[in-house]
């Protein structure tokens, strides 16, 4: 595989603008501001709030988010509820509302039961900026996420071309969770399109678990000795599927979306060949940045039509951000642990 | 104690052999695992073969192990929601010491023993305090899998560096057997001898078909209940070190939904949610049953937003053939 990381450049010129903005703020402060631009208030606290706390995918943005909080002075907190609940993910985010926000970077569990408590808080001047799940029927002034139908579609790509565009290949899924259908359904169409020589020999439901992933792999080789391959759209499943392929010997490619320490482990090992992983940190560092922009939209005066229709002027509807082809070649720049220990922080615990 | 005595003794000096193999509660589940294996030889080539019967078994034996103590739980009137949680914390706990540099073997002991203190207070949360088994090991659940998430902070703990005589225990095989299987038929037909001749493994049925009258002919029975409360966690705690060896990792969300699949085993089984009634073997055809048609949706190529729906209607299927057979052969004595 030559392409080691492959950056999206889908948010570039946003980011870019941004970062110009951000270095020029810090030289000269702009007038009709106390403090400068890109300056938080002493105390001004913007929140993070996620269903289902714990899960390893939220602690790099909200490290992030925290980044760009404290380039630009600003406070941050990590909330959320430890439950796969809608109803305590709705509590938790009436609890935010309840102490005043500068703003909201919202991962909704569900669209619609978020669109009511988002327009509430939009009408008390609280913005929210939703990440990796929208709530597109909201007032909410943003939405960053990856793109998962590039993911699918990368993965096939770098699985085919490893295969020399011929093989047998077969998925596992987690039907019902969106971005994983996505990923999937990418990455089926893709080869189905641009690679007419793999052929899908057998599809299975792992719903994130080691445990069937390590079955239906060991199933699969039994009814199809020439898989060559199997993709799945998130990474417990390839702890189970890599584990099988192991034990099989038959050489079988997984490839898989998401990493954490043990999937770097083993890709490193080449007991898994390699992984598609979204920047998800990068939705807590451009979340942070559109949330202070639509708390301070004083600062933007745009070429339209903002002040006449009362728009909020930092009008981005949508920003992806981007993704990474992890290998054995680029694993070691992906630890969790490492990053951490490099920044200093203590992630979502301070 | 005779409402609901232990359907699986039969008694050779009265039946004769044919009629005891026709009594047996497990025969029900026997002929439908034996028709869904012709079906499927003939559906697909490859599910009659050493390998897919050697990778069905695989799927389930570190289950079944769980499901040998909820068994038991069932029979004595309890159940475990707590499974699946405490398996997990026994992964992580064992992990975390092993990365902290203690020995991979004395690390798993440990963390079974934490198990098997828990179920110790679970089952004096039941006994001395009267609380229900429900609620006590809900309320486990969530404490198990919480302690998971604060050793683990979320995070997969990745464990490489585990010497390869540890990982023989979950990857290694014995004479071309894996050794995980080895040790499930050890512990199952170690559970099910005991269940069926020893004194004290039968005086879980007593307690679980009626306390009360256990009570009064002088069984201890809040001592048996304390007892197969820890063997079930402890039980969860092994699972917990094989499965660690064989994915060489502990994951905080390890098993979540495990303890509806373990619940369904033993009762398709034939154990009773009522208490009284189950067997070993019974409760091991019941997730065997369960890996069968897994596997088969799998080798069939069924579309997987079909999967749990056509299994749930094959398991429903299976358990109401067994009811009213094991009603109508009551009825008839």
């Amino acid at each position: 595989m030559s392409k080691l990381s492959i950056l999206k450049r889908g948010l570039c010129g946003l980011s870019l603008t941004l970062a110009a903005s951000l270095t020029l703020a810090e030289e000269a402060p702009s007038s009709g501001h106390d403090h400068g631009p890109f300056r938080c208030d002493p105390g001004e606290t913007f929140y993070m709030n996620v269903m289902v706390s714990g899960v390893e995918y939220w602690f790099p943005v909200y490290e992030m988010m925290k980044q760009a909080a404290e380039q630009m002075g600003c406070d941050t907190v990590y909330t959320g509820t430890p439950e796969y609940d809608v109803n305590k993910q709705l509590a938790s985010f009436e609890q935010i509302l309840a102490r005043d926000p500068a703003g909201i970077l919202l991962h909704p569990m569900n669209p619609d039961p978020f669109i009511e408590p988002i327009n509430r808080a939009a009408e008390m001047g609280i913005p929210v900026v939703t990440f990796a799940a929208d709530s597109p029927n909201s007032d909410r002034v943003s939405f960053i996420t990856s793109d998962n139908y590039q993911e699918g579609r990368y993965a096939a790509d770098t699985i085919a071309e490893a295969m020399g565009g011929e093989g047998e290949y077969a998925v596992l899924e987690n039907p019902g969770q969106d971005n994983h259908d996505r990923r999937i359904s990418a990455f089926v169409e893709r080869m189905e399109s641009n690679w007419p020589n793999m052929e899908l020999v057998a599809r299975a439901a792992s719903n994130q678990d080691p445990t069937r992933a390590y079955n239906a792999v060991l199933t699969m080789a039994q009814a199809n000795p020439n898989l060559g391959a199997v993709f799945m759209p998130e990474a417990n499943s390839a702890l189970g599927a890599a584990q099988a392929a192991k034990e099989l010997d038959s050489g079988i490619k997984v490839f898989n979306a998401d990493v954490n320490a043990k999937i770097l482990d083993m890709i490193k090992a080449g007991e898994i060949f390699g992984a598609v992983n979204p920047n998800q940190g990068i939705q807590g560092y451009m979340g942070m940045m559109m949330l202070y922009l639509a708390a301070h939209p004083e600062q933007i005066d745009p070429m339209n039509d903002y002040l006449r229709s009362g728009f909020n002027p930092m009008g981005v509807p949508f920003v992806d951000n981007g993704f990474s082809i992890v290998t054995a070649d680029n694993a070691d720049d992906f630890y969790w642990g490492d990053y951490l220990e490099r920044r200093g922080t203590r992630g979502i615990n301070e | 104690m005779t409402a609901n005595t232990p359907s699986f003794s039969p008694d050779p000096t009265k039946r004769g052999l044919f009629g005891n193999i026709r009594k047996m509660r497990e025969l029900t589940l026997i002929l439908i695992i034996v028709g869904l294996f012709i079906v499927m030889s003939f559906a697909s080539p490859y599910f009659l073969t050493w390998a897919n019967m050697k990778a069905m078994l695989l799927s389930f034996s570190t289950e079944g192990i769980v499901v040998v103590g909820m068994t038991m739980l069932l029979i004595v009137g309890g159940i475990d929601l707590s499974v699946g949680a405490v398996m997990c914390l026994a992964m992580v706990m064992a992990a975390k010491l092993f990365v902290l540099g203690m020995n991979p073997w004395l690390a798993s002991l440990s963390s079974i023993g934490i198990c098997s203190i828990i179920g110790l207070i679970m089952g004096n949360c039941v006994t001395r305090i009267g609380m229900h088994h429900f609620i006590v090991t809900l309320a486990f659940m969530g404490i198990a899998r919480g302690a998971s998430m604060v050793i683990t902070q979320g995070t997969p703990i990745s464990l490489f560096s585990l010497p390869p005589e540890f990982k023989f225990v979950g990857q290694g095989t014995l004479w071309g057997v894996p050794f995980s299987i080895i040790i499930f038929f050890v512990v199952v037909i170690i559970a099910d001898y005991l269940l069926r001749n020893a004194t004290a493994f039968r005086k879980i049925f007593y307690t679980g078909s009626n306390e009360r009258a256990a009570e009064f002919s002088g069984i201890r029975t809040k001592r048996i209940k304390i007892g197969v409360t820890v063997l079930s966690s402890t039980l969860c705690g092994l699972a917990g070190i094989i499965y660690m060896s064989k994915f060489g990792a502990a994951t905080p969300n390890f098993g979540v939904g495990l303890e509806l699949n373990i619940i369904a085993a033993a009762v398709i089984g034939g154990a009773s949610l009522k208490g009284g009634e189950g067997t070993v073997f019974g409760a091991i055809l019941g997730i065997a049953l369960l890996s069968v048609v897994s596997s088969s949706l799998i080798l069939l190529n069924v579309s997987v937003y079909w999967q749990d729906l056509i299994k749930g209607l094959i398991l429903l299927a299976a358990v109401a053939i067994d009811h009213i057979l094991h009603n109508r052969s009551v009825q008839q004595g």
